[in-house]
């Protein structure tokens, strides 16, 4: 950007921990309000949805590969989280997160070791029809996983000595590790890995002339995309302490998907944007309207229609309108 | 398994080949024609089969059903087409993209109008008997549907290969911007095309219904299957669709009785075989991957 005075580069990383403060703390400066329980709860799924949709963003955005099943990576997370905690017997946060960790990046190892073969609407069907498969494994896998009746009881973790089993408490953990993710998002985007990503979107063939072993470079891709998104499911099965096949549904991939398009592909924060924006519509508008999935299908359409680029895109694009 | 039970799980198996035929054929000639995989697909069947249960139980006439839901689906497309992925043409992945926001919106309305639960049909007036085969009843509806799927096939393979209509499927599949510079108003053979396939995936719901079930969610299932019959059949031709869902159909049936556990993971694992031998599905002709 121009305009990178010394000022603004000194103001930069001031406000982004302001920020950050302020949004950790959430539950505490809100807890005067009378919704304040009601609005940590929307806000901390907002973030997990939006730790989903950064990294499916990394596939999407950066690496121009469009998976539509990127929810079977967060289940996996969820269950493995779920699973290790109770067969283990143990609420270590770092065990939990390790297993989610590991299963989600194997599973997009095994599922994405076929589906990178394909591009473009290849991709996005495959990657559609091998999530299903997850689902189906979780909903047929009963008693490991609870099958249709879901997995309750998830233990609630702790870390050092630190309980996070409060809602506040857990809200701030939620809060952190998503900080953490995008702190990762914005650092990949000025690594050469992250701008290997992206000439992958822009010309794959150029990257392959450059010696560049363009198949690798997408599965790895795929795999770090699903053990990020497997941390996001990990801290949703602690979050409401339950895990159900919806976690691994296409509905569920859909909405991450539907995230980062509203808000804005390859933008950093447009994912996070387009989450809160889908969040509000499925959870906040119900209590207004019935047809609230309706309304969201209809945005979705007007902004693959018109505004492509979305939200943050569209605020980028004014913005520098107005200062050209 | 005994030789009896084997008997009727291969009719099982091939009326639910035929059922996936009906689907997939919808999906996979708008794919051939238009480079889109309408991921509303299964929204369409949904709502056919919805639109059954209507008329059904306002008329009992299952055969107006027949006739009628898939008309209403093909005017569907008829209006989607024109008005939102024409829009859009030549960006083959934003049009594949709005059909998941028409999938959205479609499979909301279909759970106002109509509720959430689980709804079924009657077998129609004359295919609600069974039939001795190999000792035990089976139910004369299943073979109908076989016959049904049987006959579409060839009726559409005559279609493809005798009719004008035909040759101007062939060439728009072959290569549409050269057949938009011979003159065809490719606009209007898109629309058709769009509302054929809609309309078949809507009479897929109808055949489906007093079978295979009306509920929330069928949209999500029936959408994969038919995706995963036309990659292992092979992408924008009509013979892959006759294979992937000869192929599909009974292995799915066969699968839930011989590996209940597995049963609903095995065309997947199918699929994956078939893309790893063979890139292009068994009879098609497009490369789906490396």
């Amino acid at each position: 950007m121009s305009g990178a005075t010394p000022m603004r580069r000194f103001a930069l990383p001031v406000v982004a921990v302001v920020a950050a403060a302020v949004l950790v703390t959430f539950p505490i400066w809100s807890s005067p309000w009378e919704s304040s329980r009601y609005a940590t709860g929307i806000l901390r799924d907002m973030l997990i949805l939006g730790i989903l949709a950064l990294s499916l963003d990394l596939l999407v955005g950066s690496a121009g590969m469009p998976s539509l099943g990127h929810a079977a990576y967060f289940g996996a997370g969820a269950y493995a989280a779920a699973i290790a905690g109770q067969r283990l017997g143990s609420d270590d946060l770092l065990l939990g997160l390790g297993a989610a960790i590991l299963v989600s990046a194997f599973l997009a190892l095994v599922i994405g070791a076929v589906a990178v073969r394909a591009a473009g609407i290849f991709f996005l069907m495959l990657t559609l029809a091998f999530a299903q498969m997850v689902f189906a494994i979780a909903f047929q896998a009963a008693d490991i996983t609870g099958g249709s009746n879901g997995f309750s009881g998830v233990r609630r973790p702790m870390l050092f000595g630190l309980d996070f089993n409060g809602p506040d408490a857990l809200f701030h953990l939620v809060a952190v590790v998503f900080l953490l993710v995008l702190l990762l998002a914005w650092r990949l985007r000025s690594s050469a890995y992250g701008r290997a990503l992206i000439g992958l979107r822009e010309n794959e063939r150029r990257m392959r002339a450059l010696g560049y072993d363009t198949t690798r470079l997408k599965l790895s891709a795929f795999v770090l995309a699903g053990a990020i998104a497997g941390v996001g499911g990990a801290l949703q099965a602690y979050s409401i302490r339950f895990v159900s096949t919806n976690d691994v549904g296409v509905a569920r991939s859909v909405e991450a998907f539907v995230s980062v398009l509203i808000g804005g592909a390859s933008t950093l924060v447009g994912p996070v944007v387009g989450a809160i924006v889908v969040l509000f519509i499925e959870r906040v508008m119900p209590s207004y309207i019935a047809f609230a999935e309706t309304v969201l299908g209809l945005v979705f359409i007007v902004f693959v229609l018109a505004a492509r680029q979305g939200i943050v895109g569209l605020v980028r694009a004014s913005y520098a309108r107005v200062r050209a | 398994m005994t030789p009896e039970t084997a008997v009727v799980q291969a009719l099982n198996g091939i009326s639910f080949g035929a059922l996936l035929f009906i689907l997939a054929a919808g999906l996979s000639l708008i794919f051939g024609m238009m480079d889109v995989v309408n991921l509303a697909h299964g929204a369409f069947y949904m709502l056919g089969a919805y639109i059954a249960l209507t008329i059904v139980q306002r008329t009992g006439q299952f055969w107006l059903a027949l006739v009628l839901a898939p008309l209403l689906i093909g005017a569907l497309g008829l209006v989607i087409e024109p008005l939102l992925l024409r829009r859009l043409r030549g960006r083959h992945l934003d049009q594949v993209l709005l059909t998941i926001g028409v999938s959205l919106v479609i499979a909301d309305l279909i759970g106002l109008t109509w509720g959430r639960e689980i709804r079924s049909i009657p077998f129609p007036a004359g295919l609600d008997h069974a039939i001795t085969i190999v000792g035990g009843d089976y139910p004369v509806y299943r073979l109908f549907v076989i016959a049904f799927g049987a006959a579409l096939a060839v009726v559409l393979a005559v279609v493809h290969r005798r009719t004008r209509v035909g040759a101007l499927i062939r060439a728009g599949v072959d290569d549409a911007p050269m057949l938009a510079a011979l003159g065809v108003d490719i606009d209007r053979l898109f629309a058709i095309t769009f509302a054929v396939g809609a309309a078949l995936a809507g009479l897929a719901g109808v055949i489906a219904a007093p079978v295979f079930g009306i509920y929330p969610g069928m949209d999500v299932d029936y959408l994969i299957y038919s995706l995963v019959v036309v990659v292992v059949g092979g992408l924008g031709t009509l013979s892959g669709a006759v294979a992937g869902s000869a192929l599909i159909g009974p292995v799915d049936t066969f699968g839930k009785v011989l590996f209940p556990q597995f049963a609903l993971a095995l065309i997947f694992a199918v699929m994956a075989l078939v893309l790893l031998m063979r890139p292009t599905g068994l009879l098609g002709r497009i490369r789906i991957a490396r």
